[in-house]
């Protein structure tokens, strides 16, 4: 019965962290690579499940990606991830995917795009960000609206300051809870943020994702805009094991976030349990 | 029909035993549970089923996937073998047989299969064996199950005065049947026995449509008061299917395994950082019966329950899926 050449899905391959870059005191983007290149091509918004094999594997978005390797922007909150802020580069990691539906890059084409993000939310929505960068002749205006808790907890700095602003037809906003002596930006939080620059909802989609009290007060503000549950577009974090839709633990109603997920506009969501 | 005497049947599975691991009913501390047999002793294919499913058969309570080596920044790992060795299980009733079908769905469809369950699955025949007497828990015929004659298996085996009745119905089955040479005996006018009436009625019709209106009810906060949150009904299901995935380290070596879990433990959905989509046992206990009852019917077309009784029977205080089934269908919305 043995068919040598059949991949088991639950076994990673190994790789090694090329560079490691600091983005806030508790969040490291990572770059993955494997002797044999970029472990796998992912679309936009999906995830790839990253491993220390002698410490634990856990789910993470893909963040961005170049020729040669994955980029996973991680943020300091368990075993894994303590671990993974004391990894060099070189060091040895499993990494098995690409898992789950992605963005839907192709129902996006020619639609005004708006990005809200916050905190470490910013990872998964940077990889559709990128990619409408990298396809711009396919996309309208883009719009991208952040916050984090302090200037130092901004992620992905150079984007947010030097390169999405010279995109062309693309506008940056970011905010912060509370500033410092230095900080000559915009104070406050994001859902009052987006009230504030009130973008117009006609032909446009948005994107969000940030922490699930962010989240909960920004789909106010966008009804409030006038925004349908159509128009917006969420990815979600849950517990995982498989990736596969084996495992169990991921479920939204039937379906499963590492498969059918992690991406959902809120039109799907509200015909889900809320149990996220 | 062919028919094997009694005393015969330890010899046919010692002939079979010949070309592959055979698993089959005896006790062991005073329960039943599927044993290797090695050639001797005691078989137990009374009435009534094993403590504890099959299931472990194709899916391992602990499975090994890969083992590794780390060194300074260097790692590297190697895939277990194939679990290629030939099963054959004697003495499956009807809805262990019918949960098979159910882990099928869950670990070889929608779009990813399960190695490791699938190499187990393939090399394991199955022989059923029927029921002409229920268990007090027994409800397989609210499934749609027949406790006298089961789905997907190879050989159908029933007990009859002085020994058991067996028929082949796979290609892999006849196989088996050659084996046993002359210890079965052509029994032309045999007729199978009358199957089992299990005590427990239910219906089952409408219950999914009932629970896709029950998320919030109230009802889950009542029916969960009770619940210890001790898992025994998802280990002793032949359908529950969850698993974890853990690492052991020995030094700079260590591998990779998963385990069954349970989705009645809270640790099942926290997510580093603590939060928990399912944080108390009225969330858990919902999600296990909405799980067997709506959303597998939702996902794969059918129940993920067999009524088996294990899980009313062992629960030590008596959450009863059958009452939980009349309950949803009386609530009120």
């Amino acid at each position: 019965m043995a068919e040598a050449a059949r991949v088991n899905p639950l076994v990673p391959q190994v790789g090694r962290i090329t560079r490691i870059i600091d983005e806030t005191p508790d969040v490291k983007t990572f770059h993955v690579t494997t002797e044999a290149g970029k472990p796998f091509t992912p679309m936009p918004g999906q995830l790839a499940m990253l491993s220390l094999l002698d410490v634990g594997e856990a789910m993470f978005s893909i963040t961005s990606q170049g020729l040669e390797h994955l980029e996973l922007a991680i943020k300091k909150v368990g075993m894994l991830t303590d671990a993974l802020h004391e990894a060099e580069p070189g060091q040895a990691v499993g990494i098995r995917g690409p898992y789950g539906n992605g963005f839907p890059v192709e129902e996006l084409k020619g639609k005004d795009l708006l990005f809200i993000g916050g905190g470490i939310g910013l990872a998964p929505v940077r990889s559709l960000i990128n990619y409408c960068i990298e396809h711009r002749q396919d996309y309208g205006h883009l719009w991208i609206i952040y916050g984090a808790r302090s200037p130092a907890d901004l992620c992905f700095k150079d984007d947010l300051f030097k390169n999405w602003p010279q995109v062309e037809n693309c506008r940056v906003d970011v905010t912060v809870d509370k500033g410092d002596a230095e900080w000559k930006g915009h104070e406050g939080f994001v859902p009052a943020f987006v009230e504030e620059l009130h973008p117009d909802p006609a032909g446009k989609v948005a994107i969000t994702c940030g922490p699930p009290i962010m989240i909960k007060f920004v789909l106010q503000s966008m009804e409030k805009l006038g925004y349908k549950d159509e128009q917006i577009i969420t990815t979600l974090e849950m517990r995982m094991k498989c990736g596969i839709g084996k495992c169990g633990r991921c479920n939204l109603g039937s379906c499963y976030v590492c498969l059918d997920g992690p991406v959902f506009t809120l039109a799907q969501l509200k015909q889900l349990p809320n149990e996220y | 029909m062919l028919k094997i005497i009694r005393d015969k049947l330890p010899e046919l599975l010692t002939a079979w035993a010949r070309g592959a691991r055979v698993l089959v009913p005896r006790e062991r501390g005073g329960t039943r549970v599927f044993l290797p047999w090695e050639g001797e002793g005691e078989l137990a294919l009374g009435q009534g089923n094993t403590l504890e499913p099959p299931k472990d058969l194709f899916f391992p309570r602990t499975e090994t996937m890969y083992r590794y080596q780390v060194q300074g920044k260097d790692a590297s790992l190697a895939e277990e073998p194939a679990a290629d060795a030939r099963q054959v299980l004697v003495g499956v009733r009807s809805c262990d047989a019918k949960s098979l079908a159910i882990m099928d769905d869950a670990f070889l469809t929608k779009g990813y299969v399960d190695e490791f369950y699938r190499q187990r699955r393939e090399n394991t025949r199955v022989i059923a064996l029927a029921c002409t007497e229920a268990s007090p828990t027994c409800f397989c015929t609210a499934f749609g199950i027949d406790p006298g004659r089961a789905e997907g298996v190879d050989v159908q085996m029933w007990p009859v005065e002085g020994g058991y009745l067996l028929e082949a119905v796979t290609e892999a089955g006849q196989e088996l049947l050659r084996q046993a040479g002359d210890l079965l005996a052509e029994e032309g006018d045999a007729q199978p026995p009358a199957a089992a009436v299990p005590p427990l009625q239910v219906d089952v019709s409408g219950v999914t449509e009932k629970l896709q209106r029950m998320f919030e009810h109230p009802y889950w906060t009542a029916v969960s008061r009770k619940c210890l949150g001790c898992g025994a009904c998802t280990y002793l299901c032949p359908t529950c299917y969850c698993f974890d995935i853990q690492g052991e380290n020995q030094g700079d070596s260590g591998y990779k395994f998963r385990c069954w879990d349970s989705c009645m433990f809270s640790e099942y959905t926290r997510m580093a950082g603590g939060h928990n989509p399912r944080p108390s046992k009225k969330e858990r206990l919902r999600n296990r019966f909405l799980h067997k009852l709506q959303y597998f019917p939702e996902r794969y077309g059918k129940f993920a329950c067999v009524g088996c009784g294990r899980c009313l029977d062992r629960c030590p205080v008596n959450v009863d899926i059958t009452r939980v089934i009349r309950e949803v269908k009386e609530v009120t919305l």
